[in-house]
């Protein structure tokens, strides 16, 4: 049971006095942060390391890794209430949690967050810790060819999110790619598609899209139509989840949890994939499919839950090959670089105290996560009262000025505006916003993927079925656009048929 | 919110906003976080120097040094972000011979920025051999198992932090010695190469030192050639490339530049600092640990070092031929 | 047929946006597909989105009708006035001297105009007004500061709205401002300027 006992040993460090504290304080910083559109958690953390200049190396990981944790958990709160996504993975939990929110579900969507999260986390914290570096195979395991082969997966059900006409919404996922072109390309130095601007040569900034056609074009569509705003800012409903919406969680949390496990094990996207492809699964499984879109709370509970596991299982490549996967990782290996520590595979057995007490303190910190934000959930939901006309000039300057914090430059609120325009008149055409975003994410990486895939090919295509993982995720693939588009080209026809008739 | 709490609210915050707003723009440099522009993916030799310098300058200058990865195009994507910054002290770059020596000949005509003009260099930070390192289950222990396998039918994938670093060009200039092209796979910084070979999914790749090491030393990795003309102290089992029969060596450096126009009593001032603390023992220990030697050039050294190198290396591309395409 | 006025719109701006793409991508490098140069991902994805297009307006021809709300008159002459006028403003501060023509202003100038003529008429407020607040805070946020930006988009904003009231926007800003003083300037510690500069 030497499990068992590295866990004591773990907690043993994760427990004391001075850990608990950084870590409160981390959680509650992260939460903070997540809530605040644009500003993310590298900011903050960059900001924040010197706080804990002078403390022994794991206390400073731990704040760090709550400060993580709880940007994420802070991120959703401000999708679920306000449609306001701050980063790929609540685009998501947008889709369902804010339809919740004013259904007057919004107290519910909150708590299911926090506790599928928690349960997610406890999940992954004892898969790290009981199989980390076994893990790590399965990371080393994927080729450029398959991770390509995973995001064409990923952007094919991604048109499922939506919730329209699937060929309209696989054009957006597809336009989204296109903008993702936009900017230096990252091997040629080539400038596409940026007209001589310098502020488009680093690309179109994600959070400007995000802000705008979800944040923006929210508040104009609500101004369009009082009568649905009086209903959203009166009907605050109740807090609790009812036992029915308990009773349709769980399976959700579960599938979630496995999901989102398996992908933040892969560096480079695979945690970006993690909540969206949960999504797609639940409105695949979930008995109660038909609700999805009108705020299913199966489409709340397993998205966050698998977000929430990856982001724990991305720690197993830090861990246990000492390469960082993004930067928040980076700014973790920077720490304990300074303390003279090298993150890789001999941490486990040079520095216990480090590892074991960082993993007993994940588990720590989705712990106080949940403390912390269960109060708070019924603080956020009275936000909902304010009246609308208070809220919006609230969101917009709030969105306004983390747009412009990104880069201290007026053309990412500019370019906010042009989004804000945009996804008003996308709604208006019921184009969804939420495949061409992800579309957006994932496409510069699938580019990256398919190049490398074909150098190391000399070319050649048949890499792409000739390898088991890839040929497999194209399958799905196949598999999945053929279910997606059959009833859709039975309908047309359909339709065509009663025309001619 | 109550009409009454509102105004308390008002009272309370507003005069100290007032007086504490007043306050900061009196205030010398610095006042506010640093941003610290790392041109390259988090995990190689650029990213691993800037946060050590990053730590040392923070705990120095008394503000946050806030260390930002802008990955691409042989690093010249975060640097034009930085060449185009307000030269307000308040945003760095960590220059390197990519950026600031071999990137503007490969990307002709595609760099935005002059390298020697459109900066305020202020300090060489490290400079350090490339070494060559394999997967060990690829089988290649030599140079001469890699000659041998670049000319057998399937070739040599060898794996570099990006197009326009040197380690590019030592892929080129190997290529041209064994008389076969190696087929070169650019990454968007040493740290996702390096997962690549780990992986096995390249089997070889040409890498700064101070990344390197790490892998090396934890058995991930091994190393076959340093690209140095003696052998490096901190790994003297590693032969060198002239040891085994190819005639080259490389260096690549790291340093910190400012946007053109920064004033020079700050240039000065991150100057100074930095040299502090690369003379610290503790830095001067990680440093022998990383491979690398500390840079101990003047601004006006450096940027003239920058000079140099950009003049250099313009021939020896056009001569190597090397290409991003 | 019964055409879907929506697809049919939405097949237009996939189409035109592939079109005007590939277009563009004719300046790029294809490569081949071992070395690929910076066109060959971007044709692909213009060409899918093509193809998907024509598949959205083929399918908009006979799965109607579902038109979009009628717009009158008076909204078209202002929409086209607006874009019309938001361009001549943009480029004419592009040709004025001084703060005019320096950075984005052009631009932050033009789209400010843009979105403000076509807000006379009533039902285009909630889109074009709150735009042109949020271009309004870009314009103003440099050179006059955080709080004097806050004040006058919020001000721009609250017009979109018929509720509010003068006193309950004056205490609104001053809300606002307070806040964001205290979240993004004194905690978060931000490069904005907060007040004017002179």
């Amino acid at each position: 049971m030497d499990l068992v006992a590295n866990l004591a040993h773990g907690f043993g460090v994760a427990l004391t006095l001075n850990n608990l504290l950084f870590c409160l304080i981390g959680c509650l910083i992260g939460t903070a942060i997540g809530v605040l559109p644009g500003i993310g958690p590298v900011a903050t953390i960059s900001l924040l390391l010197p706080i804990t200049f002078g403390q022994p190396a794991t206390t400073a990981i731990i704040m760090l890794a709550g400060i993580y944790y709880g940007a994420q958990y802070g991120g959703s709160t401000t999708a679920i209430l306000l449609n306001l996504p701050g980063e790929v993975s609540s685009v998501v939990t947008t889709l369902e949690g804010y339809k919740m929110a004013r259904r007057g579900r919004a107290g519910a969507a909150l708590t299911i967050a926090a506790l599928g999260s928690f349960f997610a986390g406890t999940f992954s914290t004892i898969l790290v810790a009981a199989s980390g570096p076994l893990l790590t195979q399965v990371a080393l395991s994927f080729g450029p060819a398959d991770y390509f082969s995973l995001m064409l997966l990923g952007l094919v059900i991604s048109a499922v999110l939506a919730q329209g006409s699937v060929v309209k919404s696989i054009g957006m996922v597809v336009f989204g790619v296109s903008l993702g072109m936009v900017g230096t390309d990252v091997q040629t130095g080539q400038q596409r598609f940026t007209f001589g601007i310098p502020e488009l040569s680093d690309g179109v900034g994600f959070v400007s899209i995000a802000m705008g056609m979800f944040g923006i074009a929210e508040i104009i569509l609500n101004l369009e139509r009082p009568e649905s705003r009086s209903v959203m800012s009166g009907k605050v409903g109740s807090l609790m989840m009812t036992r029915d919406e308990v009773r349709r969680s769980i399976p959700s949390v579960l599938r979630g949890t496995a999901l989102g496990s398996i992908l933040g094990i892969l560096p480079g996207g695979g945690a970006a994939l993690a909540s969206f492809g949960s999504y797609m699964m639940e409105r695949k499984l979930s008995k109660y499919r038909h609700e999805f879109g009108s705020g299913a709370i199966e489409g709340v509970a397993g998205p966050e839950s698998a977000n929430n596991a990856a982001s724990q299982t991305s720690f197993i490549p830090l861990l246990t090959l000492g390469i960082p996967a993004n930067a928040v990782m980076a700014l973790m290996v920077g720490a304990l670089i300074i303390q003279g520590i090298q993150p890789g595979p001999r941490m486990v057995e040079a520095q216990p105290d480090l590892f074991w007490g960082l993993i007993a303190s994940m588990w720590v910190g989705n712990l106080m996560l949940l403390v912390i934000n269960l109060p708070l959930v019924g603080m956020w939901v009275k936000l909902l009262a304010v009246p609308y006309r208070h809220m919006y000039p609230s969101i917009m300057i709030f969105c306004a000025i983390g747009v412009y914090s990104l880069q201290n430059n007026v053309f990412d609120v500019y370019q906010t505006v042009f989004f804000g325009i945009f996804g008003y008149l996308c709604s208006k055409l019921r184009l969804e916003g939420a495949p061409m975003l992800i579309g957006f994410v994932l496409g510069p990486m699938m580019e990256e993927h398919l190049r490398r895939a074909m150098l190391l090919s000399r070319g050649d295509v048949m890499v792409f079925i000739e390898r088991p993982i890839s040929a497999t995720m194209l399958a799905i693939a196949a598999v999945a656009l053929g279910a997606m588009l059959l009833p859709n080209l039975r309908k047309g026809k359909d339709a065509a048929l009663a025309e001619g008739g | 919110m109550s009409w009454a709490l509102r105004r308390r609210i008002v009272l309370a915050g507003t005069i100290p906003a007032l007086l504490t707003a007043r306050a900061a723009t009196a205030q010398a440099w610095p006042a506010q976080p640093i941003r610290l522009v790392v041109p390259f993916a988090p995990g190689g030799t650029t990213d691993l120097v800037a946060r050590l310098v990053a730590a040392g300058l923070q705990e120095r200058l008394g503000v946050s040094v806030i260390v930002e990865n802008r990955a691409g195009a042989g690093a010249t994507v975060g640097s034009e972000i930085v060449a185009r910054s307000a030269p307000d002290g308040y945003t760095l770059v960590m220059s390197n011979i990519a950026s600031h020596g071999i990137s503007p000949s490969v990307y002709r005509g595609r760099v935005r920025y002059d390298a020697v003009t459109d900066f305020s260099h202020i300090a060489l930070v490290i400079t350090n051999p490339t070494v060559w390192v394999a997967n060990p289950r690829a089988g290649i222990r030599t140079l001469q198992d890699a000659a041998a396998r670049a000319k057998s039918p399937s070739g040599l994938d060898v794996a570099t932090s990006g197009a326009g670093s040197s380690n590019h060009l030592m892929v080129v200039r190997m290529g041209q010695l064994i008389g076969k092209e190696l087929n070169h796979i650019p990454f968007r910084g040493a740290g996702p190469a390096m997962q690549a070979v780990i992986a096995g999914q390249v089997p070889m790749m040409s890498d700064s030192l101070p990344s390197a090491a790490s892998h090396i030393r934890q058995g991930s990795v091994i190393a076959v050639a340093m690209a140095s003309a003696q052998r490096h102290p901190a790994f003297p089992d590693v032969p060198t490339f002239r040891e085994q029969g190819f005639d080259l060596a490389s260096d690549s450096w790291f340093g910190l530049s400012a946007p053109a126009g920064t004033p020079a009593p700050i240039v000065e001032r991150i100057h100074r600092e930095t040299m502090a603390f690369l003379a610290m023992p503790e830095t001067r220990a990680r440093f022998s640990e990383l491979g690398g030697t500390p840079g101990d050039l003047t601004p006006e050294g450096y940027a003239d070092f920058v000079r140099r190198e950009v003049a250099a290396w313009a021939p020896l591309v056009q001569a190597s031929g090397a290409t991003p395409d | 047929m019964k055409i879907n006025t929506k697809d049919l719109l939405s097949a237009a701006i996939l189409i035109s946006l592939a079109l005007i793409g590939l277009w563009l991508n004719m300046d790029h490098t294809m490569g081949t597909a071992r070395r690929m140069g910076p066109g060959y991902m971007p044709w692909l994805s213009f060409m899918l989105q093509l193809i998907l297009g024509c598949i959205v307006l083929g399918f908009s021809l006979f799965s109607g009708p579902d038109p979009l709300e009628k717009w009158t008159s008076q909204e078209v002459a202002f929409l086209i006035a607006g874009g019309v006028v938001g361009m001549a403003a943009g480029i004419g501060a592009a040709h004025m001297p001084g703060w005019f023509s320096s950075g984005w202003n052009p631009l932050g100038i033009g789209m400010f105009v843009g979105c403000m003529v076509p807000s006379i008429v009533k039902s285009w407020r909630p889109l074009f007004l709150i735009s042109a607040a949020f271009a309004l805070f870009g314009l103003m946020l440099e050179p006059v500061g955080l709080m004097a930006a806050i004040a006058a988009s919020v001000a721009l904003s609250a017009l979109a709205d018929e509720t509010h009231k003068p006193l309950g926007v004056l205490g609104l800003v001053v809300f606002l401002c307070v806040l964001c003083w205290a979240v993004f300037i004194y905690e978060l510690d931000i490069r904005v300027p907060v007040w004017p500069q002179f």
